[in-house]
């Protein structure tokens, strides 16, 4: 309940101060960007960006913990591997999307590659970083005492790695749901084929600013039910597997 | 004397420059209950550690005869995510044992437990039990009861010695407690700070019923093992 009495406050603050700008070209009234919405809502275009959002957002995760959860498992096993490798995921890391953006419009042009790989590049460091931390974090009593009973290599890894580490993962996964989305669209904004960002990009070029907030609003609730589903389906598998390693 | 579990010469372990275990020589024998005292960083545990084999001495040898070790750790070290019967099916996967040694502990209708669901006193319960269902040749027990309160304590002590009566396992136990040791112990060993050595070699000749801590011969023994600790 006061969940939506916070969102009619939201609408009534909105409506308030756009009535006292009075400029639709910076902020529309709630009324103009619902219209827009609905509009958005009647046209094909529409839904067919909003799979090709959803489908590179899906692909970029899955990227992300299938690369960068291995190579943060083995750089948190090994200090050497991590210093070797540190420097470089630190380069990856803090080179800006507009560098990056050079890079793929040279190699692929525009198209959906460009913004899958940004997003990618974007989000592994994160995902690198907090795996092998969560690796040099695992209590090394249980290690010993695992190795004092002789239980073998790979009982070790699964149940005590890996058990030890999936706080870590479901972090890791619970903050890249949070960022994919505004990484992606930006991507699809400046370099992407299809999907809610090159929507926006069309919405700016004609000037129709109540689109562009209505498309905002899509990405928006977009991004906060897929945190909400994602991290509740990915909390209760992990528990699953937990139990069952 | 062919019939020692663990026999160790001249064994010197250290830590870079600093000595820790300086020339022990000792032969524990099969089936002797063996009690350590000695002071905090005299290297009880680190020799635990190279009994068990998780470390190597520096210099001299140790020879080690037995098959199946069960360590109690000071600190439970139980996988927080797994429940009682889990953590013991890490070790083992026979579940017929584990049965009955979760009756031995008293643990039976907590299988299905957390360890952050459970008292200290059972916690260390688990650790025990999960030493004892590998069914060992040696057990290892490293100042297992420092967290515990005086019933607790004596009446795990009380569980090991009536397990020991059954099946006579060698005990290796490190403590800083006196009337821990008298319960438990046939020998007990003294050590000097470190570098430590050997100071003393103790037999402990107690019934059953002496190893009371109320019994005159419980205190008398008592009252010579602090005086040697004193004299040191």
């Amino acid at each position: 309940m006061k969940i939506f009495i916070g969102i009619i406050i939201f609408l009534l603050a909105w409506q308030f101060f756009s009535i006292i700008l009075n400029v639709p070209l910076i902020l529309p009234t709630p009324f103009d960007t619902f219209v827009s919405l609905e509009h958005l809502f009647s046209q094909v275009e529409t839904y067919q960006a909003l799979t090709s959002t959803v489908w590179e957002s899906v692909l970029v995760l899955v990227l992300v913990v299938i690369v960068g959860i291995p190579i943060g498992f083995l750089m948190g096993i090994s200090n050497t591997l991590y210093e070797l490798f540190r420097p470089a995921i630190m380069i990856i890391q803090a080179v800006p999307v507009i560098s990056w953006l050079a890079l793929v419009i040279f190699l692929w042009g525009i198209g959906w590659k460009g913004p899958v790989l940004i997003s990618f590049l974007s989000l592994l460091p994160l995902s690198i970083f907090t795996t092998a931390s969560g690796v040099k974090n695992i209590d090394k009593n249980l290690i010993e005492m695992a190795k004092t009973y002789r239980v073998p290599g790979r009982k070790i890894v699964k149940t005590i790695y890996f058990g030890s580490l999936l706080p870590f993962i479901v972090a890791t996964i619970e903050v890249s749901i949070g960022d994919v989305w505004k990484v992606i669209i930006v991507s699809e904004y400046l370099c992407g084929g299809s999907g809610i960002g090159v929507l926006i990009s069309w919405a700016r070029q004609y000037v129709d600013v109540p689109r562009v907030y209505a498309l905002t609003i899509i990405a928006v609730s977009l991004g906060i039910v897929s945190e909400r589903i994602v991290t509740l389906f990915f909390k209760k598998m992990m528990v699953k597997w937990q139990i069952s390693s | 004397m062919a019939n020692f579990i663990v026999k160790a010469k001249n064994m010197t372990k250290k830590f870079d420059e600093l000595t820790v275990i300086d020339g022990w020589d000792i032969e524990i024998e099969k089936g002797q209950r063996v009690v350590i005292l000695g002071p905090s960083g005299c290297g009880k545990t680190t020799f635990l550690k190279i009994l068990s084999g998780l470390q190597k001495v520096d210099s001299g040898s140790i020879e080690r005869r037995y098959e199946r070790l069960g360590f109690v750790f000071q600190e439970p070290r139980l996988i927080p995510w797994k429940s009682v019967e889990e953590n013991l099916l890490f070790i083992s996967n026979d579940r017929a044992r584990i049965t009955e040694m979760l009756m031995n502990m008293r643990l039976k209708g907590f299988e299905n437990y957390l360890p952050s669901q459970l008292s200290g006193g059972m916690k260390q319960r688990v650790n025990l039990a999960r030493a004892l269902i590998v069914d060992p040749d040696l057990l290892i027990l490293d100042e297992p009861f420092g967290s515990l309160d005086m019933p607790v304590k004596f009446g795990i002590i009380e569980d090991i010695n009536s397990l020991w009566n059954k099946r006579q396992f060698t005990i290796i136990m490190v403590t800083h407690d006196t009337k821990e040791a008298i319960s438990l112990a046939d020998r007990i060993l003294i050590l000097s700070p470190r570098p430590s050595k050997i100071m003393s070699d103790m037999k402990i000749n107690l019934s059953v019923n002496q190893r009371d801590i109320s019994e005159p011969a419980f205190i008398e023994i008592e009252s010579s093992l602090m005086k040697k600790i004193f004299s040191i």
